[in-house]
């Protein structure tokens, strides 16, 4: 194999002609290897030996807390939401609009396109198996009917979407 | 002192034939991958077809290309360098061709039992157990040739490709059987002994390190040859392969829980995942240099060679994927990344980028060679190139972007906790583009294959086959042997072996064995740098010993191999499963719901769904409480997934009606519109197996899954009464289905996912 004379030289023996030169290993590979078995270390101690940073349990619990505190803050500030307020939603043109596509995206494929029913029932009929009253229908909503095949979708939507699907339906009932 | 010369013969044969074989078999499994790619853009790609389902040819598709595609073209790699390398024929014709042939017997009986929902239901590790018993047989067979020709060789001293091949080879064999240890229920079906978390733990020791030594190490040895073969340039750095070596093998096998970050594998488990895989980052840098910087002073020869081209751009993929490996397995990182096509991008980089384009290189080096000719066409090659490169990085490039979108749209929830995007299918829409341009990507890189093929086709015919030879001289001087307390009874080797040990002890101990643990590890490290810094010759002078002896060499790299999964999983497999469950345990599997299991399983759903709700506050909103340990504490295979093309379903169970189930399974677009889920037509037709639930059950009971006891007649009257309950509510809404029809078991496995039992009371007392 050629090599110009003011190269390193190669080491002695060869594998079928190849050759390996012999040269020292990168500073800044050696650093990155030092640095990431510092770091590993480091870490283990912090986590698992110090007990300093939270599990992801741990973390978790926080941070539900910290979102169940807002939102009883957030709840409070709001005031309560009853009959009256969601019959008021109902009329709010914004409001009604937005429903509808909650409506769309999460209740449309069991309840109609017209809330005629289908997998789950009419909801455009005036009977009401389980209630008519606007905190009675969100309360399915939030908390579904498992036995009914009806999911809970107060955790997946909020409040906020919960309220104006429930406004959309109301709506759709004077029509 | 007898010296007399003779002409040996290389079997470039068995050469010549894994390379077409790898060609063949990279055509198909990369056609299966863009039909499966393409698919999930257009569900009606599966013609409505079992067979042609995702989630049946995906396992196709990722085994054909790892163990067909990859593991021929590294047995040829493999057999041409070894015996120009070690300077003697292959030791067994027969052991060759057996290795050949029963090797394509094995990936045809999984191209004939994947498709038809024969499978073990575990990633690359699906194969059925008859067949798993023949790919061990077949890698001994490997095994015996490799080593025999090792023991036959005219080059005492082994080259760093035959480390890597050997490291391969041992570790290859020793994830495998470990994973596939199954209990069969019948000729073609068995459950995996391990269950749960400890199953998901195994899993993943094997997947990421069939990575490691399946698709990396047998990779960097054929890098060693042929790259500084074909640019005529000496290896840039010896040392650098020694100590880049032994990180790696060392290393690597202590990564895989990075897989199962976040999940309800215990913390200390995922946190040596991830720093093991930081630690890896060096090592396999380490391999890129020595490839990249071998080319110093041979750069010009890119313009004009495609073998350089490719193999630059080949160790550059390389480079790239082992850095955002350990990226990847950060947890914050990977709290966004996983279950999304970051995960799929990053494979991807690593399999087209790496091992296609080195293969690629090696074919266009090799062609000419076998067939006494020159390459039939320079420009194609060239072509090839651009094409592929072009596939690569539409390829991961909207995966990067895909992975990023739909993870922040997943974990995105306000202040509140309320989600930004409620509706998984909204996700779905807008990667919707992105999956489309990676089947362009992936589409592009297909034909530039099929242009290597055409050309490799061409360049055959133009040529003639020819086996290399080579003058030796039969040398009867022997070296004394080192033997194998020769080679663990020099320093080097204690000074490592009591570092793996007293590190552990300080990092796993409390109390009196923490501080001795720390205490030596620092007074070994101490006095191995002084010792080194002493008589470094001496070190290198045993290095050079050892080199000779491959016995002893290949015991070490057993020896580093084995540590990291010994730490990992003996602990894991030795605990107790009630008083691990902490404070939930699943309900043991009615008879039907088992039967159910088996469908979801065959079916490939993991493919697609995982069950493993990590503990976020998106995650929790979107699916319900967070997974625990003990929820699939009996689940044999476990079935947390990797990937999500479709939302988690460890808690569907009672989320909704039966009625929902059927009608989704019919028609996913009538429960949910725009899913590109397939049609499951034939789960209405298709009768379930009752009559396999006694050994299925009996299996199960003798892995330790607390089965009721009951006959065989009883297991069959209680999955048949519960089929009729649910086809009578069925019925009841409207829905006529015989209650025999596998679509009744499956909605009977699905309606009881997410069920748990507080554990008896006997162990909370012992706790």
């Amino acid at each position: 194999m050629k090599q110009s004379p003011q190269e390193d030289p190669v080491r002695e023996h060869s594998y079928d002609g190849i050759q390996e030169f012999d040269k020292k290993l990168p500073n800044w590979w050696l650093f990155t290897l030092y640095a990431t078995i510092v770091f590993a270390v480091a870490y283990w101690i912090y986590y698992f030996k110090a007990d300093l940073g939270p599990t992801q349990e741990e973390a978790f619990d926080l941070a539900m807390a910290d979102i169940s505190a807002r939102a009883a803050e957030a709840a409070a500030k709001a005031g309560v939401i009853d009959d009256a307020a969601l019959w008021a939603m109902a009329k709010d043109a914004d409001a009604v609009a937005a429903g509808e596509q909650v409506y769309i995206s999460t209740c449309l494929a069991c309840h109609g396109a017209n809330l005629e029913g289908g997998i789950g029932l009419a909801l455009n009929d005036g009977d009401w198996k389980y209630g008519g009253d606007p905190l009675q229908i969100k309360r399915i909503v939030v908390e579904g009917l498992p036995t009914a095949g009806m999911p809970p979708w107060g955790p997946v939507l909020g409040d906020e979407k919960v309220n104006q699907v429930v406004a959309y339906i109301l709506d759709k009932q004077e029509n | 002192m007898t010296e007399k010369k003779r002409v040996i013969e290389y079997n470039d044969q068995i050469v010549r034939l894994f390379m077409l074989a790898s060609i063949v078999w990279g055509i198909v499994g990369m056609l299966v991958g863009v039909l499966i790619a393409a698919q999930l853009n257009f569900h009606l790609l599966n013609f409505n077809m079992e067979w042609l389902t995702f989630g049946r040819l995906r396992p196709l598709h990722t085994n054909a290309v790892i163990f067909a595609f990859v593991g021929n073209m590294m047995f040829a790699g493999v057999y041409h360098s070894t015996q120009r390398l070690v300077k003697a024929r292959l030791a067994s014709d027969f052991l060759s061709n057996l290795h050949f042939w029963g090797w394509q017997a094995i990936i045809l009986s999984a191209a004939l039992t994947l498709p038809f929902g024969l499978t073990r239901g575990k990633e690359y590790a699906e194969l059925i157990w008859p067949i798993n018993i023949a790919v061990a047989l077949i890698w001994v067979v490997f095994g015996i040739n490799f080593f025999w020709t090792l023991a036959r060789r005219q080059e005492k001293s082994l080259y760093v490709a035959i480390w890597f091949y050997i490291a391969t080879i041992v570790t290859v064999a020793m994830l495998y059987i470990v994973n596939h240890l199954s209990i069969p229920t019948s000729l073609l079906h068995s459950y995996p002994v391990f269950g749960g978390v400890q199953d998901a733990l195994v899993q993943w020791w094997y997947g990421h390190n069939a990575v490691a030594f399946f698709l990396t190490t047998p990779i960097l040895g054929i890098m060693y040859y042929y790259l500084p073969k074909a640019a005529n340039r000496p290896v840039y750095s010896y040392r650098l392969s020694v100590v880049h070596f032994w990180s790696l093998v060392f290393i690597y096998i202590w990564a895989g829980p990075h897989h199962l970050l976040y999940t309800a594998l215990p913390g200390w488990l995922q946190g040596l995942g991830m720093i093991f895989s930081l630690m890896l980052w060096a090592p396999s840098w380490g391999g890129m240099l020595n490839g990249l910087l071998t080319l110093r002073g041979a750069w010009d020869k890119l313009r004009t060679d495609p073998v350089l081209k490719f193999f630059a751009a080949g160790v550059t993929f390389y480079g790239m994927a082992t850095f955002e490996g350990p990226l990847l397995s950060i947890r914050s990182v990977n709290a966004l990344a996983h279950y999304t096509d970051w995960i799929i991008g990053h494979v991807h980089s690593g399999t087209l980028g790496w091992n296609g384009f080195m293969a690629a290189g090696m074919f266009y080096f090799l062609a000419p060679r076998l067939w006494n000719t020159k390459l039939y066409s320079v420009a194609m090659a060239n072509m090839h190139f651009w094409l592929g490169l072009v596939g690569i990085l539409l390829y991961v490039a909207s995966m990067w972007v895909s992975g990023i979108t739909q993870g922040l749209m997943l974990n995105s929830a306000d202040e509140n906790g309320i989600l930004a995007y409620p509706a998984f299918l909204e996700t779905l829409q807008s990667i919707r583009p992105l999956m489309l341009t990676r089947v362009v990507g992936g589409g592009l890189y297909l034909v530039g294959f099929i242009l290597m093929a055409y050309n490799i086709w061409m360049t055959m015919k133009s040529g003639q086959k020819v086996n290399g030879v080579l003058e030796i001289q039969d040398d009867a001087e022997s070296e004394k042997p080192m033997g194998l307390f020769g080679a663990i009874g020099h320093p080097a080797f204690l000074y490592s072996a009591g570092l793996v040990v007293f590190f552990c002890l300080w990092l796993f101990g409390s109390g009196l064995t923490e501080l001795l643990g720390m205490t030596l590890s620092i007074l070994t490290t101490v006095l191995c740098v002084v010792h080194f810094a002493k008589s470094g010759e001496n070190f290198a002078a045993w290095y050079d010993q050892l080199l000779k002896n491959s016995l002893p060499f290949t015991v070490l790299v057993l020896l580093s191999v084995a540590v990291g999964g010994v730490v990992q999983i003996v602990p894991l497999v030795n605990i107790d499963r009630d008083s691990v469950a902490e404070d939930r345990i699943q309900k043991v599997y009615t008879p039907l719901e088992l039967a159910g299991r088996d469908i979801y399983i065959a079916e490939g759903c993991y493919n697609c769904h995982s069950q493993m709700i990590r503990p976020f506050v998106a995650e929790v909103k979107r699916y319900g409480e967070y997974s625990r340990l003990g929820e699939s504490i009996y689940d044999h295979p476990y079935q947390w997934g990797s990937r999500r093309a479709g939302p988690d379903i460890a808690r569907i169970g009672g989320k909704y009606g039966d009625v929902w189930h059927y009608d989704h399974m019919l028609d996913p677009r009538s429960t949910s519109p725009q899913s590109n889920m397939p049609n499951y037509p034939w789960l209405f037709e298709k009768f379930t197996d009752y009559s396999s639930l006694n050994s299925k059950i009996a299996a199960l009971k003798l892995l330790g899954v607390p089965f009721p006891d009951r006959s065989p007649a009883e297991i069959d009257s209680a999955a048949k009464a519960q089929a009729r309950e649910i086809a009578k509510g069925l019925e009841e809404q409207g829905k006529e289905i015989d209650p025999d029809k596998q679509i009744i078991a499956l909605i009977a496995y699905l309606q009881q996912l997410g069920s748990f039992e507080e554990p008896t009371p006997k162990v909370a007392k012992a706790e």
